[in-house]
């Protein structure tokens, strides 16, 4: 039997059709198009993260997206996300070190809608104090979850913490303790007045939408508003590390940790492919090197290598990171001494061939399978485009990682995995009597 | 837009295992699953994680093949296996690219159907089981959830967590997990669901020939369906952890069975009370006007039995009393004044306008076919399902508030430094210490 063309998986293209364009006002517009499903994903990514900010403001861009939900001069608190959820919409938002997004997941009829109310925030978001005040008190509770209460949350701040000294990725998008408690109304609405415009605004159209009139609706909603030009900026560098840096976090916990931090490259260097597919082949499913040699054998209770998957990588060279949790009763230093030998022993000998294709096969399927998401079709291209001003680098991703070769990998190893250039922070566990002698939590 | 619901096919295999599939065109992705009608609530009393980690066990290493050849093996064609166990069902799942269709559904039949059960992997899994758990203590989130099923359930089926119980270990042998698989794997009560870029009748055709001979164990337990015997009183239950800055809350009752005939109504004024997000009341009381929480929500599991209902959040420690006695007269309000027909409109215009975003990927579909077959939904349910939610009238919805909420019974659990509210919880009600373990 012949399969018919739809379900015959060689004749499949991933391609991503875009539609791009830019409105007079400096406003970026990407059209998906897919017609398969009634449901569309419209975006709207501000250029405006934690990297924008300045210490004693530092979660000023986070709590700025809460603010958006607060109402506008028509429209009362959280009436936005109201209106749309009670069209079938999904709803949210999320800030990040380089941007943050908006986004509504919704049925294709209501896009129209989507953009109207977006444009409503934009122009005529109303700020006041009593929904300022409670709204801080909310984001104060999410740092203690995310953060102090968490278990790895304190750890991983004191890593970026310390991996930075220049670049503003050093302090979290949520912010510092201290810096919440003294944001003021006036604080946000400078910000918001600096940040929020046309100019420094990506939005995306991903599914059943016509590229032609989704760009009428998008000039009807937005052409208007002006640009009023973005405030001088200059680009960030970390200078590079020479040393190792080491701290400890103490607090009350079952299980000894650490977390190391790499610092590698930003989401447009060539060199990202061979580093996804190195942190791949080192915990990436259960035939992973460190799933065998620590996961397995209860060597580790936990091990893995992170970097940001596409389209999350970081604007700026970011950090490839380590975490290890050692298994209970086993002392960390112990379990810290075997990853690095066998890192060195990576960094040595390399890794084998069929290492390499497994993690390309692993990561190819996982493209393809994201890519049945209009809303993950959508962020791939939007934050390409914003990231690295080209949203067609999505359709590189798959030839990109298959073009890497053993060599690649073993020169990303030698070329990042250095002592030199790590940052290590363990979690030490403490009893809750010395845990309260140094002091509060935040 | 054609008619865009995805049709269900079905299929009896000769062993009379049910195939249920649906072909999907948007990515050439596969997804398998094998299904269990059974899952922790048979686990013994005192080995909670039989059922869970027999499955996981399935997932390393056949008859044929050791833990790392099978991983090797799957992972170099860029799949991913993986075997779990919750309550009512076990299901053991086979997912990767449509291309390798038959090498996929061949594994999927060999792990089900020819195990090992290797003793080294077995004693692997114990300690490793006993790390993560040690770990999942650590979050003060999955702790509080846990502590609640079995503050709420006690000894009865639905009380222990199902990845195992840190007290309990060392009880479980390996002869407890081949029990569960040799009972419990057996066509009769078993289905495979298939979503991906393969047509039907060739799927009919390969699982014939892969699993129509499979004969397995049984007979299988009865199904569990029954209310259990006893449930916690209600009342206030402190757990104290003074080094915490904030307090887990979760609050609840017993629930319905998946079967109940106001499954819809109920599903409804859920949305309202704290499913809807910003919608919903608890999140516009307690978050919006308050600023008591990030977040709040409640859902009703809807199981084989009744299963819990649970409202969950935390708050900074200085706001806990408010916030339980708050989340005390939303249920009530809404239970005495009923809803508004704008509020039901509302909550029918999001489920029906979602619908289409849950037929996106084939995860979703496959999640949708295995609830149908394990609740005997019927083949039309998805045909049928805006129609249903449509139908819920304002008096039906109303007349669910108040036959299934009951803030008179709450069983309410605060885990944090309860030195920080104690006093001021017991000005609501009784207040029990739990101990720690």
């Amino acid at each position: 039997m012949t399969p018919s063309p739809k379900f015959a998986p060689a004749a499949w293209q991933p391609g991503i059709e875009m539609v791009q364009e830019t409105l007079d006002n400096g406003l970026t517009l990407l059209v998906l198009p897919d017609r398969s499903l009634p449901i569309v994903s419209l975006q709207l990514h501000y250029q405006v993260g934690s990297r924008n900010e300045l210490p004693g403001i530092t979660g000023i861009s986070h709590l700025f997206e809460h603010l958006m939900f607060r109402g506008t001069e028509t429209r009362g608190p959280e009436e936005f996300s109201r209106i749309l959820q009670s069209r079938g919409g999904e709803i949210n938002a999320f800030t990040t070190r380089d941007h943050t997004s908006y986004f509504e997941n919704l049925p294709s009829e209501h896009l129209e809608l989507g953009l109207e109310l977006e444009a409503d925030r934009l122009l005529h978001l109303k700020l006041d104090n009593d929904t300022f005040a409670p709204e801080l008190q909310v984001v104060i509770s999410e740092r203690k979850l995310r953060s102090v209460d968490s278990p790895l949350g304190l750890v991983e701040e004191e890593l970026f913490a310390a991996a930075y000294t220049q670049h503003p990725y050093q302090w979290p998008v949520i912010g510092w303790d201290q810096d919440l408690r003294h944001l003021s109304l006036k604080d946000c609405l400078a910000y918001y007045r600096s940040h929020y415009h046309p100019g420094k605004l990506t939005v995306v159209i991903a599914g059943d939408a016509d590229p032609g009139q989704a760009r009428d609706l998008v000039a009807r909603h937005f052409g208007a508003i002006p640009n009023p030009g973005a405030p001088a900026t200059h680009p960030f560098s970390e200078p590079p590390q020479r040393g190792e840096r080491r701290a400890v976090v103490k607090k009350v916990s079952q299980v000894e940790a650490l977390l190391a931090g790499y610092h590698v490259v930003d989401m447009g260097h060539p060199d990202y492919y061979p580093l996804q597919l190195l942190a791949t082949i080192l915990t990436g499913g259960r035939a992973s090197r460190f799933h065998q040699e620590f996961v397995r054998p209860g060597k580790a209770a936990s091990l893995e290598v992170e970097l940001a998957p596409l389209p999350f990588s970081a604007q700026d060279p970011d950090l490839l990171v380590v975490v290890a949790v050692a298994a209970p009763g086993s002392p960390l230093a112990a379990l810290e001494e075997e990853v690095w030998q066998s890192l060195e022993r990576l960094r040595r000998d390399g890794v084998e061939s069929l290492e390499l294709a497994r993690a390309k096969k692993l990561l190819r399927s996982q493209m393809v399978k994201s890519l049945a998401h209009n809303f993950f079709r959508g962020l791939l291209a939007g934050l390409f485009h914003l990231k690295t001003g080209d949203a067609s680098r999505a359709n590189r991703i798959l030839a990109s990682f298959e073009a890497v070769s053993e060599a690649d990998i073993l020169r990303v190893a030698q070329t990042y995995l250095r002592p030199d250039n790590r940052t290590v922070v363990t979690l030490q566990p403490v009893s809750p009597e010395e845990s309260a002698s140094l002091g509060p939590l935040a | 837009m054609p008619n865009y619901i995805p049709e269900i096919h079905q299929a009896t295999l000769p062993n009379g295992m049910n195939l249920l599939g649906v072909e999907y065109a948007r990515a050439p992705w596969l997804s398998l699953t094998f299904m269990a009608k059974r899952g922790s609530e048979t686990d013994p009393p005192g080995k909670a994680g039989v059922a869970d980690w027999a499955a996981e066990l399935l997932t390393l290493g056949s008859a044929g093949r050791s833990q790392l050849q099978l991983a090797q093996d799957i992972e170099a064609r860029g799949a991913s296996l993986s075997g779990r166990s919750g309550f009512d069902a076990t299901l053991i799942s086979l997912e990767g690219l449509a291309e390798d269709f038959e090498e996929h559904l061949a594994t999927l039949a060999e792990i089900v159907q020819t195990p090992a059960f290797p003793e080294d992997e077995f004693l692997l899994i114990r300690e490793r089981r006993r790390a993560e758990l040690v770990q999942q203590l650590q979050d003060p989130r999955e702790m509080a959830s846990l502590r609640y099923l079995r503050l709420f359930f006690g000894d009865s089926p639905y009380g222990h967590p199902a990845p195992g119980d840190l007290r309990t270990l060392d009880a479980l042998s390996l002869a407890d997990l081949q029990g569960f698989y040799q009972r419990e794997f057996t066509p009769g009560t078993s289905t495979l669901v298939a979503v991906g870029m393969v047509e039907f009748p060739t799927l009919v055709r390969e699982a014939g020939r892969l699993w129509g001979n499979f004969r397995g164990g049984g007979p299988a337990s009865p199904a569990f369906t029954a209310p259990p015997d006893k449930v916690c009183s209600p009342g206030i239950y402190l757990l104290d952890r003074p080094d915490l800055t904030q307090s887990e809350i979760r609050v609840g009752h017993l629930g319905l069975p998946r079967s109940h005939p106001d499954y819809f109504p109920l599903k409804l004024v859920n949305y309202i009370l704290g499913e809807g997000g910003f919608s919903s009341r608890l999140m516009t009381r307690i978050r919006s006007d308050l600023g008591f929480t990030y977040g709040i929500r409640s859902s009703f599991s809807f199981r084989r039995a009744p299963g819990p209902f649970i409202i969950s959040t935390f708050t900074p420690a200085a706001n806990t009393a408010a916030v339980v006695q708050e989340i005390g007269r939303v249920v009530r309000d809404l239970r005495q004044q009923g809803l508004t027909s704008q509020e039901l409109e509302e909550a029918q215009s999001y489920y029906v306008g979602h619908f289409p975003l849950g037929l996106e990927n084939p995860g979703g579909i496959s999640r949708l076919l295995l609830s149908i077959d394990l609740f005997d939904l019927g083949r039309d349910y998805l045909q049928g399902y805006c129609e249903q939610i449509r139908g819920v009238s304002l008096k039906t919805a109303a007349q669910s508030a108040q036959e299934h909420l009951h803030p008179e019974s709450l069983v309410i659990l605060v885990m944090g430094p309860a030195a920080r509210y104690a006093e001021a919880l017991q000005e609501l009600g009784a207040v029990q210490f739990l101990e720690a373990s």
